[in-house]
């Protein structure tokens, strides 16, 4: 059993385990710190939106941390609505706001965040993306590894090695499923998917007929030595509980 | 006569061999070997190519030792001179003067005099590629002491003298190694970075390049200390020469029993190897660092949990800077508390500063910390050029800031210049006298961030996108009111809010020049001018003609052929064909180009 800490989050006492993630004590104890690179669906996080920043006071000394990844190791106060933390949080979500100007998302956190001050700042024509890199994330956790970022500083973007098609991708829109921004564009034909610049062919189900993906994704979901299948889940199950039920039957 | 021995110094450092050193080098080997001097058992002369030997303005260096003669700008052609005052009197023309005064020896010239070498005591001195020079000036003693001592008597000895991570941070480098060597998961790593990126810095690759067994030395008693059998160079791909030293030195090193599997023949281990950087500026930053050691891309993490604890590869790893390994030998040889007798309070020992810019002799020079910039500028790199006003002086690269005139009196070490909302640094120094528009400084800056920046966080990456707008438009006239608060609003966040050292740091050059240059930035703003006539959107250029002598400098100097006048005949610019450029003012010698706003 690990060691027991009590914290305090905004006046709330709050019990964890030694080194547990501020951000998941505070969720727990239903106090909201806004996310955007953090996703329920990995273990680590990147901590590089900062939006969840929040100021910790250990020993007397008051410092900002970012949630997500901070670590609770000693008893400490936290403050998530600091007015040092509302006024550089609302400065970070106003830079993503111009970062990704067609986002609605983040037009309509920024405008919660509710200060004034920012329309000097220039917009970047036509982008969506807010490099949480949760995509990359996504597709990394798969093992398909098909995108990255690439280049740096203001440069910095999501792509496929050179821009061009990659030999990895399946398909399988995970990475824009898990986008907060809705920023990876794909199109969809009744029988192809376009994603990445690469086209892929549909694979339906044999029995039904509904879409079960891309046909690379399905193989790279069956796994390499596996048969690839050519009904999908439902109808599997159903087969399944159909032969099932015959057995049984008769016994 | 010459008595003996007599070795003849000629600078290799990069800053000579750009000026021609190796061309020197070769002329008075020629000279020596036409004159049968270098065979001579009984004379033993011989050229020695060495490391950096400071002066870089003045150079290439020639230095006679032990006779302690130093020649500055040799040209190959000087050799038979040079080789003649072998033994007979100094070449008189290339001797330093200054103020009317002739300085035959090195210690003499007040760049020298006023100097105190630790870091550096070898470099310009030793051929950097022989192990037995720099074992014959005391070399790898250090290493012999400390393999008499525990890993905790070593530690004591580094935290004694005070230490302190010289690449700018100023973290305590004993307490680094304890917390290091207190953790028993194996195997543990001791990484040197030799990533030096910082604009007009050149420290770390000098050290490299001049004594590069110091620097092995320092991570061999690291790696002692902290019980790492694994070290890692990380080394920037612009240093060519540096890494070549460094790994011819690793080779000799090895040679000698002192690398490999039994460090001179005792029962430690320690293997040590080059990785070469990409040219990122963020792998300098000891995460970003690591991870591109390990292969992946130079990104910071955050930092909560410590290298020291989870480091390379996810084990225990210290990372320290080049002159901070390279200070490590002298303090196990002559004791800590030797080194810390040097310094202040709180920054023991010496620092070594690359200075450039507007300064009359620009060079890498090594100070006891605490040494004011007034002496750093005035006596030691002899004031500014063509005496011209001081303005103010950049400090630590993309990470610092801009002192003025009114600090230059605080002494410079890790803490007081931090006080003042400047800093150290890692010890690049950009020298600017009145013809430097401090928002011109502080967007070139963070320009330079814009590319190298990794682009990982929020408020780095931006930040500095909306703050190289907001002073590209104050440059070019289109600053408006209240800009200076929404600058310094995205400062402070970055300052907070930024996941690693580089992006906490970056609106450092913003932040220092709003503070102590607000005047100018509110003359681009409210007034549409630009006080130093920098800024080509807001300036424009004209001839004094009381003070132009003809002399045509001006004409030639410019890109645009915008100047028309004869000899002696009072030039003229056309305003139509000027690109405000400012090179007729740089070549000027009587101070005849003037400026003045540009009319909307």
């Amino acid at each position: 059993m690990n060691e027991m800490l009590t914290i305090t989050i905004d006046g709330v006492e709050c019990t964890c385990q030694k080194g547990e993630y501020l951000y998941d004590v505070a969720t727990r104890n239903g106090i909201w710190i806004p996310v955007l690179c953090r996703s329920d669906a990995f273990d680590d996080h990147r901590a590089c939106c900062r939006i969840c920043i929040v100021e910790v006071e250990e020993r007397g000394r008051r410092k900002v941390v970012t949630a997500c990844v901070y670590p609770i190791e000693q008893e400490c106060t936290v403050y998530t609505k600091s007015e040092k933390i509302l006024e550089e949080r609302a400065v970070i979500m106003a830079l993503l706001a111009h970062r990704a100007p067609d986002s609605e998302r983040m037009a309509e956190m920024n405008k919660f965040m509710g200060r004034s001050g920012f329309d000097r700042l220039i917009s970047v024509d036509g982008e969506k993306c807010i490099l949480c890199g949760l995509c990359v994330q996504a597709c990394n956790s798969l093992g398909t590894g098909a995108i990255s970022t690439v280049l740096r500083g203001t440069d910095k973007k999501v792509d496929t090695p050179y821009g061009n098609p990659s030999a990895f991708c399946v398909g399988c829109l995970s990475c824009a499923n898990v986008c907060p921004t809705d920023a990876i564009e794909y199109t969809q034909t009744d029988t192809t998917r376009t994603i990445w610049n690469r086209e892929f062919d549909l694979a339906f189900c044999e029995e039904c007929g509904s879409l079960m993906g891309t046909t690379e994704s399905v193989r790279h979901a069956a796994g390499e030595d596996s048969e690839v299948p050519s009904v999908c889940d439902a109808c599997r199950k159903k087969k399944l509980a159909d032969e099932m039920m015959q057995t049984y039957r008769y016994v | 006569m010459i008595n003996g021995t007599e070795r003849i110094l000629v600078c290799c450092g990069t800053g000579c061999i750009a000026n021609g050193a190796l061309g020197v080098a070769d002329a008075i080997q020629k000279e020596l070997d036409a004159r049968g001097l270098a065979d001579d058992v009984k004379l033993d002369v011989s050229v020695v190519r060495t490391g950096c030997s400071g002066e870089c303005e003045q150079g290439p260096i020639v230095r006679f030792m032990p006779r302690d003669l130093m020649y500055y700008r040799v040209k190959a052609n000087d050799a038979a001179a040079i080789v003649d005052s072998l033994e007979g009197e100094p070449v008189q023309k290339l001797l330093f003067k200054k103020d009317g005064q002739t300085y035959e020896h090195m210690d003499d010239n007040p760049f020298y005099a006023l100097q105190h070498k630790v870091v550096l005591k070898d470099v310009g001195v030793i051929d950097p590629l022989d192990i037995n020079e720099y074992i014959a000036r005391g070399g790898y003693e250090g290493l012999k002491k400390a393999l008499t001592m525990t890993p905790d008597e070593i530690i004591t000895e580094v935290e004694k003298s005070g230490l302190r991570g010289k690449g700018g941070a100023g973290f305590p480098t004993g307490r680094k190694w304890r917390t290091a060597a207190g953790y028993d998961v194996f195997p543990k790593y001791i990484v040197c970075n030799g990533d030096e990126g910082d604009p007009g810095a050149f420290m770390d690759g000098s050290t490299m390049e001049g004594s590069p067994h110091a620097v092995i030395e320092g991570m061999i008693i690291g790696a002692l200390a902290i019980g790492a059998e694994e070290g890692v160079l990380y080394i920037r791909d612009e240093y060519a020469l540096a890494r070549d030293h460094i790994q011819r030195a690793i080779d000799a090193a090895y040679e000698a029993g002192i690398l490999g599997d039994s460090i001179m023949g005792s029962d430690h281990k320690l293997d040590l190897s080059i990785v070469r950087g990409g040219g990122a500026f963020v792998c300098g930053e000891s995460t970003a660092l690591m991870a591109s050691i390990e292969g992946r891309v130079g990104e910071p993490r955050a930092k909560y949990i410590r290298s020291v604890q989870r480091g390379l590869f996810d084990h225990p790893t210290v990372l320290n800077n080049v002159e901070s390994l390279a200070s490590i030998p002298t303090i196990l040889r002559d004791g800590g508390e030797a080194y810390a007798q040097v310094g202040t309070e709180r920054s023991k020992g010496t620092k070594v500063f690359a200075m450039v810019g507007k300064v009359k002799h620009t060079g890498l020079v090594e100070v006891p910390m605490g040494t004011t910039l007034r002496t750093l500028i005035y006596d030691i790199g002899g004031g500014i050029i063509d005496d011209r006003p001081f303005k103010a002086i950049q400090t630590g690269g993309p990470s610092g800031g801009c002192i003025p005139e009114e600090l230059l009196d605080l002494p410079v070490d890790f803490d007081t210049l931090v006080e003042y909302g400047a800093m150290m640094g890692s010890g690049g120094m950009i020298v600017m006298d009145d013809r430097s528009c401090m928002v011109e400084v502080a967007r070139y800056y963070v320009d330079f961030l814009c590319e190298e920046s990794c682009g990982k966080c929020t408020p780095c990456r931006e930040g500095l996108r909306q703050m190289r707008a907001i002073l590209t438009d104050i440059c070019e006239g289109r600053g408006k009111h209240g800009d200076i608060e929404l600058l310094e609003r995205i400062g402070r966040t970055m300052q907070d809010a930024s996941l690693c050292a580089l992006g906490r740091t970056a609106p450092n050059p913003v932040m220092t020049t709003i503070k102590f240059f607000r005047d100018e930035y509110e003359a681009h703003i409210e007034r549409k001018e630009c006080p130093a006539g920098v800024c080509a959107k807001l300036t424009q250029f004209a001839i004094d003609p009381e003070a132009c002598t003809g002399c045509t400098m001006c004409s030639r100097a410019c890109p645009a052929g915008a100047i028309s006048g004869g000899r002696k005949e009072t030039h003229v610019i056309d305003p139509h064909l000027c690109i405000a450029c400012g090179s007729c003012r740089e070549a000027c010698r009587f101070n005849a180009v003037l400026t003045e706003r540009r009319p909307a």
